[in-house]
Protein backbone atom coordinates (compact mmCIF):
# COMPACT_ATOMS: atom_id res chain seq x y z
CA UNK A 1 0.00 0.00 0.00
CA UNK A 2 1.44 3.54 -0.78
CA UNK A 3 2.03 5.18 1.82
CA UNK A 4 -0.03 9.16 2.93
CA UNK A 5 1.32 12.21 2.66
CA UNK A 6 -0.55 13.90 5.53
CA UNK A 7 -1.53 17.68 5.32
CA UNK A 8 -3.14 20.43 6.76
CA UNK A 9 -5.13 22.82 4.41
CA UNK A 10 -6.07 26.09 6.01
CA UNK A 11 -8.63 29.02 4.84
CA UNK A 12 -7.56 31.81 7.40
CA UNK A 13 -9.91 33.95 6.51
CA UNK A 14 -12.53 32.14 8.46
CA UNK A 15 -10.13 32.41 11.39
CA UNK A 16 -12.02 34.40 14.17
CA UNK A 17 -8.61 33.89 16.53
CA UNK A 18 -10.62 31.85 19.08
CA UNK A 19 -7.63 29.80 20.30
CA UNK A 20 -9.82 26.65 20.10
CA UNK A 21 -7.51 24.99 18.67
CA UNK A 22 -4.49 25.95 20.67
CA UNK A 23 -6.94 24.85 24.19
CA UNK A 24 -7.69 21.44 22.19
CA UNK A 25 -4.28 20.56 21.44
CA UNK A 26 -2.99 21.22 25.07
CA UNK A 27 -5.86 19.20 26.66
CA UNK A 28 -5.45 16.12 24.05
CA UNK A 29 -1.71 16.13 23.84
CA UNK A 30 -1.13 16.65 27.66
CA UNK A 31 1.01 20.25 26.88
CA UNK A 32 2.08 21.12 30.16
CA UNK A 33 0.83 24.70 31.70
CA UNK A 34 3.37 27.84 31.05
CA UNK A 35 3.14 30.41 28.41
CA UNK A 36 6.08 28.77 26.62
CA UNK A 37 4.38 25.02 26.21
CA UNK A 38 2.14 25.01 22.83
CA UNK A 39 2.43 23.09 19.89
CA UNK A 40 0.35 25.31 17.74
CA UNK A 41 -0.66 28.99 17.92
CA UNK A 42 -2.81 31.65 16.39
CA UNK A 43 -0.55 34.25 14.81
CA UNK A 44 -1.97 37.67 14.46
CA UNK A 45 -1.21 39.74 11.42
CA UNK A 46 -0.95 43.60 11.28
CA UNK A 47 -3.90 45.73 11.29
CA UNK A 48 -4.32 46.76 7.89
CA UNK A 49 -5.90 50.02 6.88
CA UNK A 50 -7.04 53.28 8.96
CA UNK A 51 -10.19 53.91 10.93
CA UNK A 52 -13.12 53.19 10.48
CA UNK A 53 -11.68 50.93 7.07
CA UNK A 54 -10.46 47.86 8.77
CA UNK A 55 -9.37 44.62 8.69
CA UNK A 56 -7.17 42.07 9.98
CA UNK A 57 -6.68 38.22 9.61
CA UNK A 58 -4.98 35.28 11.68
CA UNK A 59 -2.75 32.74 10.96
CA UNK A 60 -3.24 29.67 12.51
CA UNK A 61 -0.11 27.52 12.75
CA UNK A 62 2.18 24.87 13.73
CA UNK A 63 5.07 22.38 13.08
CA UNK A 64 4.60 22.33 9.22
CA UNK A 65 6.31 18.73 8.84
CA UNK A 66 8.34 19.30 6.44
CA UNK A 67 9.26 16.91 3.57
CA UNK A 68 12.84 18.35 3.91
CA UNK A 69 12.97 19.07 7.33
CA UNK A 70 15.90 21.11 8.80
CA UNK A 71 15.11 19.38 12.75
CA UNK A 72 15.76 16.12 11.75
CA UNK A 73 18.84 17.30 9.67
CA UNK A 74 20.63 18.82 12.69
CA UNK A 75 19.42 16.51 15.58
CA UNK A 76 22.32 14.58 17.00
CA UNK A 77 21.05 11.76 18.26
CA UNK A 78 18.28 10.97 15.64
CA UNK A 79 15.92 11.70 17.95
CA UNK A 80 13.77 14.16 15.59
CA UNK A 81 12.54 11.58 12.69
CA UNK A 82 9.93 11.14 9.85
CA UNK A 83 7.85 8.30 9.76
CA UNK A 84 6.71 6.99 6.30
CA UNK A 85 3.11 8.78 6.31
CA UNK A 86 5.13 12.54 6.56
CA UNK A 87 5.15 12.94 10.55
CA UNK A 88 7.91 14.24 11.85
CA UNK A 89 8.11 13.57 15.52
CA UNK A 90 10.43 13.06 18.16
CA UNK A 91 11.48 9.87 19.84
CA UNK A 92 11.45 10.80 23.63
CA UNK A 93 14.23 8.53 25.20
CA UNK A 94 16.86 9.55 22.44
CA UNK A 95 16.21 13.47 22.75
CA UNK A 96 19.40 14.74 24.59
CA UNK A 97 17.92 18.16 25.26
CA UNK A 98 20.64 20.64 23.44
CA UNK A 99 18.02 22.45 21.45
CA UNK A 100 19.58 22.44 18.19
CA UNK A 101 16.16 21.41 16.40
CA UNK A 102 14.37 24.57 18.13
CA UNK A 103 17.32 26.72 17.23
CA UNK A 104 17.10 25.05 13.15
CA UNK A 105 13.46 25.06 12.49
CA UNK A 106 12.12 28.48 10.80
CA UNK A 107 8.91 28.06 12.23
CA UNK A 108 9.40 27.98 16.13
CA UNK A 109 7.16 25.13 16.19
CA UNK A 110 8.94 23.23 18.88
CA UNK A 111 9.29 23.66 22.96
CA UNK A 112 10.99 21.16 25.73
CA UNK A 113 8.54 20.07 27.94
CA UNK A 114 9.65 19.05 31.29
CA UNK A 115 6.90 16.88 31.90
CA UNK A 116 8.27 14.19 29.35
CA UNK A 117 11.66 15.02 29.10
CA UNK A 118 11.79 15.70 25.80
CA UNK A 119 11.15 18.19 23.06
CA UNK A 120 8.22 18.19 21.90
CA UNK A 121 5.90 19.08 19.08
CA UNK A 122 2.84 18.34 16.74
CA UNK A 123 2.71 15.07 15.76
CA UNK A 124 -0.67 15.17 13.47
CA UNK A 125 -2.50 13.79 17.02
CA UNK A 126 -0.90 10.29 15.36
CA UNK A 127 -3.00 8.64 18.49
CA UNK A 128 -5.69 9.94 16.73
CA UNK A 129 -5.22 9.27 13.09
CA UNK A 130 -4.42 6.05 13.63
CA UNK A 131 -6.67 5.47 16.58
CA UNK A 132 -9.29 3.00 16.02
CA UNK A 133 -11.58 5.23 15.24
CA UNK A 134 -9.46 7.06 12.78
CA UNK A 135 -10.21 10.55 14.30
CA UNK A 136 -9.22 14.01 13.18
CA UNK A 137 -6.36 15.83 14.90
CA UNK A 138 -7.79 17.35 17.91
CA UNK A 139 -7.28 20.96 16.46
CA UNK A 140 -8.93 20.24 13.25
CA UNK A 141 -11.70 19.08 14.47
CA UNK A 142 -12.83 21.37 17.39
CA UNK A 143 -12.06 24.62 14.89
CA UNK A 144 -15.82 26.28 14.89
CA UNK A 145 -15.23 28.15 11.84
CA UNK A 146 -13.00 24.91 9.96
CA UNK A 147 -10.09 26.91 9.01
CA UNK A 148 -8.45 23.45 8.92
CA UNK A 149 -8.85 20.63 7.05
CA UNK A 150 -6.86 17.55 7.15
CA UNK A 151 -6.05 14.45 5.10
CA UNK A 152 -3.42 12.42 2.50
CA UNK A 153 -2.24 14.13 -0.16
CA UNK A 154 -1.13 11.35 -1.83
CA UNK A 155 -5.16 10.33 -2.33
CA UNK A 156 -6.45 12.75 -5.70
CA UNK A 157 -9.97 12.21 -4.01
CA UNK A 158 -9.24 13.49 -0.43
CA UNK A 159 -10.27 17.04 1.06
CA UNK A 160 -6.80 18.38 0.81
CA UNK A 161 -5.94 17.30 -2.70
CA UNK A 162 -9.44 18.89 -3.82
CA UNK A 163 -9.07 22.12 -2.16
CA UNK A 164 -5.43 22.62 -3.13
CA UNK A 165 -6.36 21.53 -6.87
CA UNK A 166 -8.97 23.86 -6.70
CA UNK A 167 -7.98 27.25 -5.18
CA UNK A 168 -4.15 28.65 -5.18
CA UNK A 169 -2.37 28.32 -1.92
CA UNK A 170 0.92 29.23 -0.13
CA UNK A 171 3.49 27.66 2.23
CA UNK A 172 5.12 29.76 4.77
CA UNK A 173 9.11 30.38 4.27
CA UNK A 174 9.44 28.80 0.65
CA UNK A 175 13.02 30.40 0.41
CA UNK A 176 14.05 28.43 3.35
CA UNK A 177 13.62 25.04 1.14
CA UNK A 178 12.19 22.96 3.88
CA UNK A 179 8.78 21.79 1.63
CA UNK A 180 6.21 22.94 4.17
CA UNK A 181 2.61 20.37 4.24
CA UNK A 182 0.72 23.16 6.28
CA UNK A 183 -0.97 24.93 3.18
CA UNK A 184 -2.43 28.41 3.35
CA UNK A 185 -5.25 29.28 0.68
CA UNK A 186 -5.13 32.75 -0.94
CA UNK B 1 55.34 24.15 50.51
CA UNK B 2 56.33 26.99 53.07
CA UNK B 3 58.76 28.60 50.60
CA UNK B 4 56.23 28.20 47.94
CA UNK B 5 54.07 30.66 49.92
CA UNK B 6 57.01 32.66 50.77
CA UNK B 7 57.31 33.33 46.82
CA UNK B 8 53.66 33.61 46.10
CA UNK B 9 52.33 35.72 49.07
CA UNK B 10 49.06 36.62 47.08
CA UNK B 11 48.56 32.71 46.46
CA UNK B 12 46.27 31.32 49.03
CA UNK B 13 44.07 34.64 48.78
CA UNK B 14 44.15 33.42 45.10
CA UNK B 15 43.41 29.53 45.94
CA UNK B 16 40.15 30.70 48.72
CA UNK B 17 38.79 33.15 45.92
CA UNK B 18 38.94 30.23 43.23
CA UNK B 19 37.36 27.69 45.63
CA UNK B 20 34.50 30.71 46.51
CA UNK B 21 33.99 31.13 42.51
CA UNK B 22 33.93 26.93 42.28
CA UNK B 23 31.31 26.55 45.25
CA UNK B 24 29.23 29.12 43.84
CA UNK B 25 29.35 27.08 40.57
CA UNK B 26 28.34 23.81 42.45
CA UNK B 27 25.44 25.88 43.97
CA UNK B 28 24.19 26.50 41.05
CA UNK B 29 24.60 23.44 39.34
CA UNK B 30 22.86 21.69 42.60
CA UNK B 31 19.81 24.20 41.77
CA UNK B 32 19.51 22.88 38.32
CA UNK B 33 19.78 19.39 39.26
CA UNK B 34 17.10 20.06 42.44
CA UNK B 35 14.86 22.79 40.61
CA UNK B 36 14.88 21.88 36.96
CA UNK B 37 16.42 23.76 33.96
CA UNK B 38 13.31 25.53 33.38
CA UNK B 39 12.42 26.84 36.73
CA UNK B 40 15.55 28.27 37.08
CA UNK B 41 17.58 29.07 33.55
CA UNK B 42 16.16 32.50 31.61
CA UNK B 43 16.20 30.16 28.28
CA UNK B 44 13.14 30.21 26.51
CA UNK B 45 11.33 28.48 23.61
CA UNK B 46 12.61 31.32 21.28
CA UNK B 47 15.93 31.94 22.67
CA UNK B 48 17.13 28.64 24.22
CA UNK B 49 20.36 28.82 24.29
CA UNK B 50 21.96 31.20 26.33
CA UNK B 51 25.11 32.26 28.48
CA UNK B 52 25.87 28.83 29.37
CA UNK B 53 26.03 27.77 25.73
CA UNK B 54 28.23 31.16 25.03
CA UNK B 55 30.61 30.15 28.23
CA UNK B 56 31.25 26.77 26.23
CA UNK B 57 31.82 28.40 22.89
CA UNK B 58 34.66 30.87 24.81
CA UNK B 59 36.11 28.05 26.85
CA UNK B 60 36.89 25.57 23.93
CA UNK B 61 37.66 28.85 21.65
CA UNK B 62 40.43 29.14 24.52
CA UNK B 63 41.05 25.38 24.04
CA UNK B 64 41.33 25.59 20.31
CA UNK B 65 43.59 28.35 20.76
CA UNK B 66 46.34 27.65 23.15
CA UNK B 67 46.40 24.41 20.69
CA UNK B 68 47.56 25.94 17.79
CA UNK B 69 49.47 28.30 19.66
CA UNK B 70 51.27 25.54 21.27
CA UNK B 71 51.70 24.08 17.81
CA UNK B 72 53.62 26.90 16.85
CA UNK B 73 56.62 25.65 19.08
CA UNK B 74 56.65 22.00 19.33
CA UNK B 75 55.21 21.50 15.29
CA UNK B 76 56.25 23.88 13.51
CA UNK B 77 59.25 24.65 15.25
CA UNK B 78 59.23 28.03 16.11
CA UNK B 79 61.88 28.14 19.08
CA UNK B 80 60.50 30.78 20.72
CA UNK B 81 56.90 29.19 21.33
CA UNK B 82 58.49 25.78 22.29
CA UNK B 83 58.80 26.51 25.88
CA UNK B 84 55.10 27.41 26.17
CA UNK B 85 54.26 23.44 25.01
CA UNK B 86 53.32 21.65 28.21
CA UNK B 87 51.77 24.81 30.02
CA UNK B 88 49.38 25.70 26.70
CA UNK B 89 48.43 21.79 26.58
CA UNK B 90 47.45 21.87 29.92
CA UNK B 91 45.58 24.68 30.10
CA UNK B 92 43.94 23.45 26.78
CA UNK B 93 43.03 20.01 28.52
CA UNK B 94 41.54 22.32 31.43
CA UNK B 95 39.51 24.65 29.52
CA UNK B 96 37.77 21.84 27.09
CA UNK B 97 36.64 19.91 29.78
CA UNK B 98 35.28 23.11 31.79
CA UNK B 99 33.31 24.26 28.22
CA UNK B 100 32.32 20.53 28.57
CA UNK B 101 30.72 21.12 31.67
CA UNK B 102 29.00 24.42 30.88
CA UNK B 103 27.10 22.58 27.98
CA UNK B 104 26.63 20.09 30.02
CA UNK B 105 24.90 22.15 32.65
CA UNK B 106 23.09 23.71 29.53
CA UNK B 107 22.11 20.26 28.14
CA UNK B 108 19.06 18.53 29.51
CA UNK B 109 20.07 15.30 29.41
CA UNK B 110 23.87 15.00 29.02
CA UNK B 111 24.01 10.92 29.53
CA UNK B 112 21.53 10.40 26.71
CA UNK B 113 24.05 12.58 24.62
CA UNK B 114 26.95 9.94 25.91
CA UNK B 115 24.49 6.47 24.56
CA UNK B 116 22.89 7.48 21.70
CA UNK B 117 25.45 9.77 20.01
CA UNK B 118 27.36 6.24 20.04
CA UNK B 119 24.13 3.43 19.53
CA UNK B 120 22.09 6.18 17.13
CA UNK B 121 24.28 8.58 15.46
CA UNK B 122 23.09 10.91 12.90
CA UNK B 123 25.88 11.92 10.94
CA UNK B 124 24.45 14.92 9.27
CA UNK B 125 23.95 16.64 12.63
CA UNK B 126 27.14 19.29 12.84
CA UNK B 127 26.35 18.71 17.11
CA UNK B 128 27.28 14.91 16.50
CA UNK B 129 30.28 15.81 14.91
CA UNK B 130 31.15 18.25 17.53
CA UNK B 131 30.90 15.86 20.09
CA UNK B 132 33.10 13.37 18.25
CA UNK B 133 35.81 15.74 17.44
CA UNK B 134 36.54 17.39 20.30
CA UNK B 135 36.09 13.74 21.84
CA UNK B 136 38.96 13.08 19.56
CA UNK B 137 40.97 16.50 20.17
CA UNK B 138 40.58 15.71 23.74
CA UNK B 139 42.30 12.22 23.41
CA UNK B 140 45.11 13.58 21.37
CA UNK B 141 45.56 16.65 23.33
CA UNK B 142 46.06 14.16 26.47
CA UNK B 143 48.62 11.71 24.56
CA UNK B 144 50.58 14.88 23.68
CA UNK B 145 50.97 15.81 26.45
CA UNK B 146 52.05 12.46 27.86
CA UNK B 147 55.05 12.66 25.24
CA UNK B 148 55.66 16.41 26.60
CA UNK B 149 55.78 15.41 30.29
CA UNK B 150 57.98 12.35 29.58
CA UNK B 151 60.39 14.31 26.90
CA UNK B 152 59.58 12.39 24.08
CA UNK B 153 59.50 14.54 21.44
CA UNK B 154 59.14 12.44 18.51
CA UNK B 155 55.52 11.13 20.13
CA UNK B 156 54.50 14.68 21.34
CA UNK B 157 55.68 15.73 17.64
CA UNK B 158 53.30 12.93 15.95
CA UNK B 159 50.58 13.26 18.55
CA UNK B 160 50.64 17.60 18.17
CA UNK B 161 50.40 17.70 14.36
CA UNK B 162 47.62 14.96 14.59
CA UNK B 163 45.97 17.47 17.50
CA UNK B 164 46.49 20.39 15.40
CA UNK B 165 44.35 19.22 12.93
CA UNK B 166 41.65 17.67 14.93
CA UNK B 167 41.42 21.37 16.85
CA UNK B 168 40.81 22.66 13.32
CA UNK B 169 38.50 20.54 12.29
CA UNK B 170 36.85 20.22 15.40
CA UNK B 171 36.73 24.37 15.87
CA UNK B 172 35.74 25.27 11.97
CA UNK B 173 33.07 22.21 13.35
CA UNK B 174 31.56 24.42 16.23
CA UNK B 175 31.34 27.28 13.90
CA UNK B 176 29.35 25.57 11.73
CA UNK B 177 27.17 24.08 14.43
CA UNK B 178 25.27 27.96 14.20
CA UNK B 179 26.81 28.25 10.60
CA UNK B 180 24.49 25.58 8.66
CA UNK B 181 21.46 27.07 10.26
CA UNK B 182 19.62 28.06 7.59
CA UNK B 183 16.54 29.53 9.44
CA UNK B 184 19.25 32.11 11.21
CA UNK B 185 20.45 34.39 8.57
CA UNK B 186 22.38 36.07 11.41
CA UNK B 187 24.81 32.85 11.50
CA UNK B 188 24.02 31.04 8.45
CA UNK B 189 27.01 30.76 5.65
CA UNK B 190 30.84 30.06 5.78
CA UNK B 191 31.80 32.95 7.84
CA UNK B 192 31.75 31.33 11.05
CA UNK B 193 33.56 27.97 10.90
CA UNK B 194 36.05 30.43 9.41
CA UNK B 195 35.96 33.21 12.25
CA UNK B 196 35.89 30.67 14.88
CA UNK B 197 39.75 29.67 13.66
CA UNK B 198 41.16 33.06 13.57
CA UNK B 199 39.29 34.26 16.96
CA UNK B 200 41.04 31.11 18.55
CA UNK B 201 44.16 32.31 17.48
CA UNK B 202 43.63 35.50 19.03
CA UNK B 203 42.28 33.81 22.16
CA UNK B 204 45.27 31.97 22.07
CA UNK B 205 47.65 34.64 21.87
CA UNK B 206 46.14 36.28 24.94
CA UNK B 207 45.92 33.33 27.13
CA UNK B 208 49.38 32.53 26.11
CA UNK B 209 50.62 36.40 27.59
CA UNK B 210 48.66 35.59 30.73
CA UNK B 211 50.58 32.23 31.45
CA UNK B 212 53.51 33.36 30.62
CA UNK B 213 53.58 36.38 32.14
CA UNK B 214 52.12 35.20 35.88
CA UNK B 215 54.41 32.27 36.14
CA UNK B 216 57.24 34.56 35.83
CA UNK B 217 55.33 37.64 38.07
CA UNK B 218 54.37 35.25 40.62
CA UNK B 219 57.64 33.40 41.23
CA UNK B 220 58.62 36.34 42.45
CA UNK B 221 62.16 36.21 39.82
CA UNK B 222 62.16 38.60 37.35
CA UNK B 223 61.23 37.97 33.88
CA UNK B 224 64.67 36.69 31.90
CA UNK B 225 65.60 38.19 28.73
CA UNK B 226 64.86 35.78 26.46
CA UNK B 227 61.11 35.72 27.66
CA UNK B 228 61.54 39.41 27.21
CA UNK B 229 61.93 38.47 23.66
CA UNK B 230 59.42 36.52 23.58
CA UNK B 231 56.90 38.67 24.80
CA UNK B 232 58.09 41.16 21.99
CA UNK B 233 57.41 38.58 18.98
CA UNK B 234 53.91 37.03 20.87
CA UNK B 235 52.72 41.15 21.00
CA UNK B 236 53.59 41.51 17.52
CA UNK B 237 52.16 37.77 16.35
CA UNK B 238 49.09 39.44 18.59
CA UNK B 239 48.82 42.44 16.98
CA UNK B 240 48.57 40.74 13.53
CA UNK B 241 45.77 38.02 14.76
CA UNK B 242 43.50 41.40 16.00
CA UNK B 243 44.20 43.51 12.93
CA UNK B 244 42.78 40.31 10.95
CA UNK B 245 40.10 39.93 13.52
CA UNK B 246 38.88 43.93 13.07
CA UNK B 247 38.93 42.76 9.57
CA UNK B 248 36.19 40.25 10.06
CA UNK B 249 34.22 42.03 12.48
CA UNK B 250 33.95 44.44 9.91
CA UNK B 251 32.83 42.12 6.98
CA UNK B 252 30.32 41.03 9.53
CA UNK B 253 28.88 44.10 9.95
CA UNK B 254 28.35 45.56 6.64
CA UNK B 255 26.61 42.53 4.92
CA UNK B 256 24.28 42.49 7.78
CA UNK B 257 23.69 46.16 6.86
CA UNK B 258 23.60 46.86 3.38
CA UNK B 259 20.44 46.64 2.17
CA UNK B 260 18.70 45.81 4.99
CA UNK B 261 18.34 42.08 4.05
CA UNK B 262 15.67 40.31 6.21
CA UNK B 263 16.31 39.05 9.98
CA UNK B 264 20.57 39.35 9.57
CA UNK B 265 19.73 43.35 9.34
CA UNK B 266 17.90 43.36 12.63
CA UNK B 267 20.12 41.06 14.27
CA UNK B 268 23.36 43.17 13.29
CA UNK B 269 21.21 46.30 14.67
CA UNK B 270 20.54 44.99 17.76
CA UNK B 271 24.39 44.73 18.58
CA UNK B 272 25.28 47.96 16.99
CA UNK B 273 22.27 49.96 18.84
CA UNK B 274 20.15 47.57 20.23
CA UNK B 275 20.00 45.45 23.65
CA UNK B 276 23.85 44.13 22.32
CA UNK B 277 25.29 47.50 21.79
CA UNK B 278 26.73 48.09 25.26
CA UNK B 279 28.41 44.37 24.98
CA UNK B 280 29.35 45.49 21.17
CA UNK B 281 31.00 49.08 21.53
CA UNK B 282 32.62 48.74 25.02
CA UNK B 283 34.03 44.89 25.62
CA UNK B 284 34.18 44.13 21.87
CA UNK B 285 35.86 46.71 20.17
CA UNK B 286 37.02 48.98 23.06
CA UNK B 287 38.56 46.03 24.91
CA UNK B 288 38.43 43.33 22.79
CA UNK B 289 40.53 45.04 19.91
CA UNK B 290 41.26 48.94 20.13
CA UNK B 291 43.14 48.66 23.86
CA UNK B 292 45.17 45.68 23.23
CA UNK B 293 46.13 47.14 19.59
CA UNK B 294 46.71 50.19 20.84
CA UNK B 295 48.86 48.29 23.62
CA UNK B 296 50.70 46.13 21.31
CA UNK B 297 51.33 48.27 18.25
CA UNK B 298 53.83 50.34 19.87
CA UNK B 299 56.79 49.52 21.17
CA UNK B 300 56.76 51.33 23.81
CA UNK B 301 53.99 49.65 25.63
CA UNK B 302 54.41 46.53 23.97
CA UNK B 303 56.53 45.32 27.26
CA UNK B 304 55.91 42.39 29.22
CA UNK B 305 53.50 44.00 30.86
CA UNK B 306 51.95 45.36 28.27
CA UNK B 307 51.48 42.12 26.18
CA UNK B 308 49.84 41.06 29.53
CA UNK B 309 47.23 43.69 29.75
CA UNK B 310 46.22 43.32 26.28
CA UNK B 311 45.77 39.93 27.04
CA UNK B 312 43.59 40.52 29.84
CA UNK B 313 41.52 43.29 27.74
CA UNK B 314 41.11 40.91 24.38
CA UNK B 315 40.19 37.97 27.28
CA UNK B 316 37.46 39.79 28.34
CA UNK B 317 36.60 41.25 25.02
CA UNK B 318 36.47 37.80 23.28
CA UNK B 319 34.06 36.56 26.13
CA UNK B 320 31.34 38.96 25.16
CA UNK B 321 32.09 38.52 21.46
CA UNK B 322 30.95 34.80 21.67
CA UNK B 323 27.82 35.62 24.09
CA UNK B 324 26.64 38.26 21.67
CA UNK B 325 27.40 36.01 18.63
CA UNK B 326 24.99 33.56 20.52
CA UNK B 327 22.37 35.28 21.50
CA UNK B 328 22.55 38.09 18.75
CA UNK B 329 21.69 35.02 16.65
CA UNK B 330 18.15 34.05 18.40
CA UNK B 331 16.61 37.54 18.93
CA UNK B 332 14.66 37.44 16.01
CA UNK B 333 11.65 35.93 16.24
CA UNK B 334 11.23 33.17 13.48
CA UNK B 335 7.25 33.99 13.10
CA UNK B 336 5.04 37.39 12.92
CA UNK B 337 2.68 37.52 16.12
CA UNK B 338 5.10 36.32 18.95
CA UNK B 339 4.29 38.18 22.41
CA UNK B 340 6.46 39.55 24.49
CA UNK B 341 8.32 41.37 21.84
CA UNK B 342 10.79 44.93 23.26
CA UNK B 343 11.60 46.82 20.43
CA UNK B 344 10.61 44.09 17.69
CA UNK B 345 13.39 41.67 19.33
CA UNK B 346 13.16 38.90 21.28
CA UNK B 347 14.72 39.17 24.69
CA UNK B 348 17.21 37.59 27.06
CA UNK B 349 18.71 37.92 29.98
CA UNK B 350 21.11 35.27 32.26
CA UNK B 351 19.46 34.36 35.52
CA UNK B 352 21.84 34.28 38.60
CA UNK B 353 21.67 30.33 38.25
CA UNK B 354 23.19 30.89 35.39
CA UNK B 355 25.59 33.49 36.08
CA UNK B 356 26.56 30.82 39.26
CA UNK B 357 27.75 28.10 36.81
CA UNK B 358 29.85 30.67 34.07
CA UNK B 359 31.64 31.43 37.33
CA UNK B 360 31.59 28.11 38.65
CA UNK B 361 33.39 26.62 35.13
CA UNK B 362 35.89 29.79 35.36
CA UNK B 363 36.79 29.26 38.59
CA UNK B 364 37.43 25.56 37.96
CA UNK B 365 39.44 26.28 35.17
CA UNK B 366 41.66 28.93 37.17
CA UNK B 367 41.88 26.68 40.06
CA UNK B 368 42.56 23.27 38.17
CA UNK B 369 45.15 24.89 36.39
CA UNK B 370 47.00 27.48 39.40
CA UNK B 371 47.17 23.33 40.96
CA UNK B 372 48.68 22.06 37.73
CA UNK B 373 51.29 24.82 37.92
CA UNK B 374 51.72 23.37 41.75
CA UNK B 375 52.37 19.91 41.21
CA UNK B 376 53.63 19.24 37.94
CA UNK B 377 56.74 19.36 36.92
CA UNK B 378 55.98 22.06 33.76
CA UNK B 379 59.26 24.00 33.52
CA UNK B 380 61.50 20.70 32.75
CA UNK B 381 63.37 19.83 29.89
CA UNK B 382 62.55 23.02 27.64
CA UNK B 383 63.29 21.49 24.50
Amino acid sequence: MKNKRFAIVLDTKRCIDCKACTVACKTENHVPLGTDNYRNWVGPEPLRGTYPNLGQTFTPSQCQHCSNPPCEHVCPTGATTVTPDGIVHVIEHKCIGCKYCMTACPYDARYYNEEIEAVDKCTFCSQRIYGENGQLPACVETCPTKVRVFGDLNDPNSDVSKLLAKHPSRVLKPAQGTKPNLYYLI
Amino acid sequence: MSSFLKHRPSLPLWLGLLSIGVLIGVAGALNVLINGHAQVYNVTREVPWGILIATYVFLVVSSTGLCLLSSLGHVFGIEKFEFIGKRAIILAIITLLCGFGAIGMEINHPIRLAIYAIISPNFTSAIWWMGTLYGLYLVLLSGELYFLMKGMHKGAFTMGMLGFIAAVSAHSNLGAVFGLLEARPFWHGSFLPIYFILSALVSGGAIVSLIVYFNYKQSGTPIPQKYEAFFDTLGRLQTLFLMVLVFFVIWKIIPGIYGHPPEKYEATMAMLTGPLAFNFWFFEVLLGLLIPITLLINPRTRTPMGVMWAGISATVGIFFMRYDLVIGGQLVSMRAGTADLRDGLLHYVPSITEFAIVIGAISTCLLLYTLAEKFLPLDADEH
